[in-house]
């Protein structure tokens, strides 16, 4: 067992934080009286549990969302949805995009914040330029990049201008690169997001450590793999948990820049569940993938926090 | 999610989402929902009309096409819809009259004074079951809107058959522009050339299409729907469009006509307006897109294009009554229609055009159009298919068959 919680690193004072974890109990004194969440429960219940219940029992219904009558059909809307090519289609985009968002952007973000976690003297100018496409609306980024991605863009310009004009393409028209096109605008928008958390992992990592790793010789890639990956595990547990909810949920950006098109080529299941709902008033269908999306994130989600939690034991 | 809970969630978004709010009864008389791209017409109707009835206050809210559908079903569903709303004609979309009025949420229209001045050809989609529902306020076409200089520059004159189109689209390629500008990356774009085409290559031919498919004794595989998309694709393949339609969308494929790329542009007859205001003082015209070589059998779509109902629950009946009437009167027919730059969906001869609208006006006098054909069609799905297959069909990912074979589905599912 550790000296303290993995990540967390002990105190400048001198004394670590109170230790936690199994087999540690909190002073009958200090402990929290378990009446003080009610409030916040209750508040949560109103206006997320119980509408979500509410709203996942017309999915047993064949209620059109304008009807003033409806009835339930079991399992109907489900098995139909086994059926449903589209949506197997939007859940393979969505599956892709989760997946990919979740690597690269983490990826993208830890490098970063190694970058800027150097005595580099415009770091803190970086890290601001980093992070400020996070703070923008998903929406309007998406409205930038439909822009910069048009045939006549900015970007297809760029690589006229540098002698690439080769590589030019049709972002956002080529089914065979569109899916690749929002991926990527996701990763360069939320990367900054990773990096900071990253950052704040890092700088928690005591010098102390590094210093003592220099004087047994050990190289950048030796300290980065048996010191600094093993401490920055709750930054992974922590990025990759919302990288991958963020993924499997996506719609604002794919929405916006392609409306899940050309010809379906972008389609997630979000804007598959939107169009079911509000363009053919299939609301009850709409609402069945609407559980299964949610389903397969608290599964998926839940699963990974469980790998990475248990990492971080094993790291600890 | 509850109805009770679903309603004031939606209220709110709109409430939000929405341009602005215009009325000096804030809280109480009529209210209105509109179209955020009708909102100067609408202004100007609503301003006329107090000053006939300083009685009653109208409140009107603007939001976008999606919004409008979205929101509109949730209102009505829970008892908090505005007392006169954008109802779509015909069917095809979440907000189109027949399916708002089987379950009831509309008024019935019919002892109106303007329901008896609906033209014949435009009552399948102003009436349900032999009601009116809606009042029809203005009419649009969908054909060729081009710079008249650009075309002129071409040595070129309005191209009435198939084959002066394609020679045209060549004729515009030497020049290093596109005969048309297209901007498929926007999905509602899509159809509007696969529309202009089987105006003629369905109805020309087979005038009762449409109740043939709702009798199930025909389908889009098995008619000129085939034609039509068949000479889309053959349009693509002469270079009749600019580069890139599918990552071009709606905005840019405007910006290529004023600009100079493109020597038009297949849309309808609303959009009209927005390229004069981009093209300044640049004179344009409008033809219809020919897809024989005999012209005579050119029919165009043209059809009511805005279209408003009243709320069969409205806080105020009466008052919304007078305000529909308004709007299906002479002078606020007039009002909306100058304003919007577009025609009067009800008749006025007396009225005067602007000369670029003159082509649709003489198809409309002539009988040579045709309904918009997703205002036919039993669901929204049907339209929402087109869509997708013909970016599928530009990326080349299926075949025009498959396509068809698409939208019959499509048809043919609830």
């Amino acid at each position: 067992m550790a000296p303290h919680a993995p990540g967390v690193a002990p105190t400048k004072g001198g004394g670590p934080p109170p230790p936690r974890g199994r087999g540690r109990t909190r002073p009958h004194h200090l402990s929290v009286p378990w009446w003080f969440v009610l409030p916040a429960l209750a508040f949560f219940a109103f206006v997320v549990l119980v509408p979500a219940l509410r709203g996942a029992m017309y999915s047993f219904t064949d209620w059109d969302g304008l009807a003033r009558e409806y009835s339930f059909v079991g399992f109907d809307q489900y098995r139909a949805l086994l059926a449903d090519k589209g949506a197997r289609g939007a859940l393979l985009h969505t599956l892709v995009i989760a997946f990919a968002v979740t690597l690269v952007q983490n990826l993208v973000g830890l490098l970063l914040a190694l970058g800027v976690n150097t005595a580099i003297k415009s770091r803190n100018v970086l890290r601001v330029l980093f992070f400020a496409p996070a703070v923008i609306t998903p929406v309007v980024t998406a409205y930038l990049w439909k822009y910069l991605y048009s045939p006549q863009g900015a970007l297809n310009s760029a690589l006229d201008v540098l002698g690439l004009g080769a590589w030019a393409q049709d972002w956002l028209g080529d089914s065979g690169i569109a899916l690749w096109s929002v991926v990527a605008v996701i990763v360069w928008q939320f990367s900054g997001y990773s990096m900071v958390i990253f950052l704040a992992g890092l700088q928690s990592i005591p010098r102390e450590i590094y210093e003592a790793s220099d004087m047994d010789g050990a190289g950048p890639v030796r300290r980065f793999w048996h010191i600094v990956r093993p401490m920055l595990a709750p930054a992974f547990t922590i990025n990759l948990m919302l990288s991958l909810i963020g993924g499997l949920k996506l719609f604002d950006q794919v929405w916006v820049m392609t409306q899940g098109g050309p010809g379906g080529a972008t389609d997630t299941l979000s804007t598959v569940i939107y169009r079911e709902a509000f363009q053919f008033n299939a609301f009850a269908y709409s609402t069945a993938m609407a559980v299964v999306l949610t389903l397969f994130v608290i599964v998926s989600s839940g699963a990974q926090y469980g790998y990475l939690a248990r990492q971080e034991r094993k790291n600890a | 999610m509850s109805k009770k809970l679903l309603a004031p969630l939606a209220c709110a978004a709109l409430a939000l989402t929405a341009c602005s709010a215009q009325g000096d009864e804030a809280g109480g008389g009529l209210t209105v929902t509109a179209n955020s791209t009708d909102r100067v017409p609408m202004d100007a109707v609503v301003a006329a009309f107090r000053e006939q009835h300083p009685d009653i206050g109208v409140t009107v809210t603007y939001a976008d096409t999606d919004q409008l559908q979205s929101t509109l079903r949730t209102q009505l569903s829970s008892g908090t819809a505005p007392d006169v709303f954008t109802v779509w004609p015909g069917n095809g979309n979440p907000a189109a009259l027949e399916l708002l009025a089987p379950s009831g949420y509309l008024a019935d229209l019919g002892d109106a004074e303007f329901a008896g001045r609906i033209p014949e050809g435009d009552r399948p989609v102003t009436e349900y079951e032999d009601t009116t529902y809606i009042v029809p306020v203005t009419y649009s076409g969908i054909g060729v809107i081009y710079d008249k200089a650009a075309l002129t520059g071409l040595g070129a004159e309005e191209p009435t058959t198939w084959s002066e189109l394609i020679d045209l689209c060549g004729a515009a390629a030497e020049e290093d522009m596109s005969l048309l500008a297209l901007g498929n990356q926007t999905p509602w774009v899509t159809q509007l050339i696969t529309y202009a085409l089987a105006g003629t290559t369905v109805y020309a031919d087979t005038p009762d299409f449409d109740e043939r498919m709702a009798a199930g004794e025909t389908s889009f595989a098995d008619s000129g729907w085939k034609t039509a998309m068949e000479k889309y694709l053959e349009m693509e393949e002469e270079g009749c469009f600019n580069d890139n339609p599918l990552g071009t969308g709606y905005e840019a494929s405007i910006s290529n006509v004023v600009q100079g790329r493109s020597v038009g542009l297949v849309q309808v007859a609303t959009t009209l307006s927005q390229v004069q205001s981009e093209a300044g003082d640049a004179e344009l015209g409008m033809f219809a897109l020919p897809a024989t070589d005999d012209p005579e059998q050119t029919l165009m779509p043209g059809s009511v294009s805005a279209a408003y109902g009243v709320n069969s629950e409205a806080s105020d009946p009466q008052a919304a009554m007078t305000f529909v009437e308004f709007l299906g009167s002479a002078e606020g027919q007039d009002i909306y229609a100058t304003e919007g730059g577009t025609l009067t969906a009800l008749p006025d001869d007396a009225r005067e055009i602007d000369p670029a609208l003159t082509t649709l006006t003489d198809y409309q006098s002539q009988g040579r159009t045709v309904p918009f054909m997703d205002q036919r069609w039993p669901n929204a799905r049907v339209q929402q298919t087109h869509f997708n297959v013909i970016q599928q069909l530009f990326a080349g990912d299926i075949t025009v068959e498959e396509a068809l074979a698409e939208m019959d589905d499509a048809y043919l599912s609830e």
